[in-house]
């Protein structure tokens, strides 16, 4: 399965960076789901859940509050 | 044999003074690694952010913004010093910046508020009659987030009241363990530029931290819920990374500032503690000679 890369960082510190298959945001405007080749993405997210699938397969949840996630070219930055 | 005695003194106060301030020394150093190193991970956010915004604004309209754009009314002031001396020349450098600011943009009393953060700073205004609304003081090495947040959620607020129109930030920017300067930054309103070369100031000039560039992009995208819901959640996002930044800057500042201060009065205890030995043997020297002329002259005296 092909991959892109995602950033997931608050102020402090960096809680993810790596491969991913697939990654599920809370969107303000509804969940949604980004995959390798997204389209080009902005979109604030609301208080829940990030689920991450690494490249390993492995499932990864990430708890946000607030935050701004961008997608272009094949790569994800969430900021929470 | 009182002079002896004096100097003897004077030279164990001067060894444990050394003592004092070499473990001081040592103490900045690690303080001063540390807060380099942290200043470090936050980074990939800033980047991130810096990037996002660069990528939105060559789109949409950003400048329409009330963050963005100029305003008239008081200008907020946020100074950045320690809360200890024994560093040098550090807050005084500092608290100068901050004047010539207010010089430069002739600005009355009346028409400042100051935030300051650091005892030095705050005192410093309180004394000379500034506003000074906002006062931090003890702000621990780690800098914690939260506490940050109401740094900058004080200023958006007065921002948003209309209080204020414009914003700078004073700190000291951290350039090499011996080398830092007073740095002034404009906060409000935002430009993406200054930004940029602030957080492509965070590694320092020399050392082993390598520099990654930020990557000029400008896809088009699409953007939800809509362009003013992402700047209103981004553009306070970075206020608060500048202020962050500062914040660790001056932190990396101050303890290097005094690690070298520090550096500089162990020295020169050692120098002081040279000379005084060199004093005391010459006056114990003086002393016996002076005794044995005395036992010869007695001899010859009685023959």
């Amino acid at each position: 399965m092909s991959t892109f890369h995602l950033t997931i960082a608050s102020i402090g510190e960096t809680k993810f960076d790596g491969d991913a298959q697939s990654a599920i945001f809370p969107g303000s405007d509804g969940e949604f789901t980004v995959l390798a080749h997204h389209e080009p993405l902005v979109s604030t997210l609301k208080p829940g859940h990030v689920h991450v699938r690494d490249a390993a397969g492995v499932q990864h949840a990430f708890n946000i509050t607030t935050g701004v996630v961008e997608v272009s070219a094949n790569h994800a930055i969430v900021l929470i | 044999m009182a002079g002896l005695k004096n100097i003897k003194l004077k030279i164990s106060s001067v060894g444990k003074t050394r003592k004092v301030t070499r473990a001081m020394e040592a103490v900045s150093a690690v303080k001063m690694r540390k807060t380099q190193e942290r200043a470090l991970l936050g980074r990939p956010y800033a980047t991130a952010a810096i990037s996002i915004l660069h990528s939105l604004a060559g789109g949409i309209d950003a400048a329409n913004h009330p963050l963005m754009q100029k305003r008239d009314g008081k200008a907020a002031l946020i100074v950045i010093t320690s809360d200890k001396g024994l560093a040098g020349s550090l807050n005084s450098n500092v608290l100068r910046a901050a004047e010539e600011v207010i010089k430069e943009h002739h600005l009355n009393k009346n028409e400042i508020v100051i935030y300051a953060i650091g005892r030095r700073g705050a005192d410093y205004f309180a004394n000379r009659g500034y506003d000074v609304r906002e006062r931090h003081e003890n702000v621990a090495d780690d800098v914690p987030v939260a506490e940050l947040r109401t740094a900058t959620d004080a200023i958006l607020a007065w921002h948003n009241a209309g209080e204020i129109g414009r914003c700078y930030i004073v700190y000291t920017n951290f350039l090499s363990t011996f080398e830092q300067k007073p740095i002034v930054r404009r906060v409000i309103p935002l430009a993406p530029v200054a930004l940029k070369e602030m957080v492509e100031g965070i590694p320092p000039v020399k050392g082993k931290y390598s520099n990654g560039k930020i990557i000029d992009k400008t896809p088009i995208y699409t953007i939800e819920p809509n362009a003013e819901e992402v700047f209103n959640v981004l553009l306070p996002d970075l206020i608060h990374i500048i202020v962050f930044h500062a914040l660790l800057e001056a932190k990396a500042s101050e303890h290097s500032a005094r690690m070298v201060a520090m550096k500089n009065a162990t020295d020169k205890a050692r120098d002081v503690g040279k000379m005084l030995t060199l004093k005391y043997n010459k006056a114990r020297q003086a002393a016996i000679t002076r005794e044995v002329s005395e036992i010869t002259s007695g001899i010859e005296a009685m023959r």
